[in-house]
């Protein structure tokens, strides 16, 4: 059979069809991939291509990266510092309207900093948050919405598993995706911010006010999250300024929450093989996967499917804005029935060269199917991280959980088609810092 | 071999090579800072990364961890599932056959070659060994009582 966009396009809807069906991700993308290749080129490239490519992923020096933030990421787990970093940031905002909720919100963005995972991040505060929040008397929608919503920053603030696997994929530096992420991830806090400010404006009861903690208290509170805040600014710091790379600064960070795992008498020989086995798990989980979409992408590219593609919606002549709020429809669409890895490893190897002859940036696009790939995880019917909270709260229905995410998800609109017209968002500080 | 030895013992072997990972790129940095750079440390690490990254493989399929969308699979009666379920160990078994073969063929093409690594000659050979019976092992695990055991 001779290459054709046609067969292409054939391929994404089997795969689709496939996913959907729940075959694991990483099995489909390679299954697919080969059966294309096979078709296309011929079974002996096709079974070489892919014994290369499992090589060459496996002996990746930038995606040895994954693994070693994801135990840096484990390891403070060991170190219990989510609990801690929620600490902190109620007592410094509790006694406001709402404080709790910002609190949440601001809790996932430092537990994101050390974690690359949003499902892991909603996980982890929705333990520590929402029984909090219940207890102090706010509403279960509110509750419940900011640390779904919150969650989502574990994907976005550096370090992002996705866009290590993003930068793997489409051959971007991952310390320039991270520096990029940076803003979007900030802007993006703040606007759920202003979501909790103008909630408990409209709906006082929503969020009572509770007594101010004292300085002692506050002082104690930071005091304990000292020692990882360090580590985080120096690993983030180290990427942005380009003083280490981001493999070194995943290893830096590991050995550092290694370090404050010992120091605070929390390290022994069971903690460190949970903290191992769980970092394999998760490694072999993202290996896997990548391994899949490099064939996938391999068979794509064969087909032409990309340029037929770019010539249609060329064709429409939208611009690169319309063009793109288009895309973010579509992905919202396709993001409504895919996980996140799935949706980014289906559409990364046919919308990037769309994106390069729209004259568009790799990096900009990273963080925007990133932030693109957030949205879907607190919308239903996917919404991993409503079903994550839902386990943490049983007894809230996922309909008010859905209730209480639906004013974030407002904002994650707004926020997404801010960084579709002002790309600086997203490029301003890579090129400020000349990266 | 018993499951629960073969899980400690790629536990800590490839955790202890994701170990080996993190110390020699926190040598490198903090060497390059000190001006006495570790020569070769990207290649100790790119062999080390495919132990712990083969290892993490087999442990994630060994817990039928593999990442899924399971909206339409989770709304299945459970005799359906069961099928899907048989399918997929099939189909994880088809593909990692493909891999097997593929690095095989490329491991056979290239055994006389000698490749090593280009600073501190690390023979290629006993890696592309490595990936194999990495996939040796995930294709038995793969055809071992498929579908008998609900995914995670």
């Amino acid at each position: 059979m001779s290459a054709q966009p046609l067969t292409g396009l054939v391929g994404v809807v089997a795969l689709l069809a496939l996913l959907l069906a729940g075959m694991p991700i990483g099995f489909a993308l390679g299954l697919v991939g080969l059966a294309g290749l096979a078709l296309t080129l011929g079974l002996e490239p096709a079974l070489i291509k892919s014994g290369v490519l499992v090589f060459e992923t496996l002996t990746r020096y930038e995606l040895g990266t994954l693994p070693l933030f994801m135990l840096m990421a484990h390891l403070c787990f060991v170190a219990k510092a989510s609990r801690d970093f929620f600490d902190l940031a109620s007592r410094l905002f509790g006694h406001r309207r709402g404080g709790l909720a910002i609190a949440s919100v601001a809790g996932c963005a430092g537990f994101g900093s050390i974690n690359g995972s949003s499902l892991a991040t909603t996980a982890t505060m929705g333990l520590v948050a929402v029984p909090e929040m219940r207890e102090r008397g706010y509403a279960d929608t509110m509750a419940t919405g900011s640390v779904a919503a919150g969650g989502t920053l574990g994907q976005m603030i550096p370090p992002s598993g996705a866009l290590i696997v993003f930068g793997i994929i489409a051959e971007q530096s991952i310390g320039v995706l991270f520096t990029a992420a940076i803003v979007p991830g900030l802007t993006q806090m703040l606007s759920y911010f202003l979501v909790i400010a103008l909630w408990v404006v409209l709906r006082p009861e929503a969020a009572p006010q509770l007594a101010r903690s004292s300085w002692s208290e506050r002082r104690a509170a930071l005091r304990r999250v000292i020692d990882i805040g360090l580590l985080v600014m120096t690993v983030t710091g180290g990427i942005v300024l380009g003083w280490v790379t981001p493999s070194e600064a995943a290893a830096l960070g590991a050995a550092g929450a290694l370090v404050i795992c010992v120091l605070r008498g929390r390290m022994n020989g069971q903690a460190l093989r949970g903290a191992l086995e769980d970092t394999l798990r998760t490694s072999g989980l993202i290996y896997l996967v990548v391994i899949g979409a490099l064939i996938f992408a391999a068979f794509i590219s064969v087909t032409g499917l990309t340029d037929a593609i770019g010539a249609t919606i060329g064709g429409f002549g939208f611009g690169p804005v319309g063009t793109m709020l288009l895309v973010a429809v579509f992905l919202l669409l396709i993001g409504s029935v895919l996980d996140g890895l799935a949706l980014m490893l289906l559409t990364t190897p046919i919308l990037l060269p769309l994106v390069a002859d729209l004259g568009l940036s790799a990096i900009w696009f990273g963080v925007f199917l990133v932030r693109a790939m957030e949205i879907g995880f607190v919308h239903p019917p996917m919404g991993l991280n409503l079903y994550v909270i839902q386990g943490v709260a049983p007894e809230v229905s996922l309909g008010r959980i859905f209730k209480g995410v639906l004013p974030f998800l407002a904002a994650d609109l707004l926020h997404l088609v801010l960084l579709v017209v002002f790309p600086v968002i997203v490029l301003g500080l890579p090129q400020w810092l000349g990266r | 071999m018993n499951l629960s030895l073969l899980r400690t013992m790629l536990v800590w072997i490839s955790g202890g090579a994701l170990l080996i990972a993190m110390v020699v790129d926190t040598l490198a940095m903090f060497g390059r800072a000190l001006q006495f750079p570790l020569i070769g440390s990207i290649e100790i690490i790119q062999a080390v990364v495919l132990i712990a990254a083969s290892g993490g493989l087999i442990i994630t399929t060994l817990d039928h961890a593999h990442a899924r969308v399971r909206l339409v699979l989770d709304r299945l009666p459970s005799r359906w599932r069961r099928r899907f379920e048989t399918l997929y160990a099939v189909a994880a078994a088809l593909l990692f056959a493909a891999l097997l073969a593929g690095s095989l063929w490329i491991t056979a093409d290239l055994w006389s070659g000698y490749e090593e690594s280009e600073i501190l000659r690390i023979p290629y050979r006993p890696l592309r060994l490595a990936v194999v019976l990495a996939l040796i092992v995930l294709l038995v695990l793969a055809l071992r009582r498929p579908g008998t055991r609900e995914s995670r």
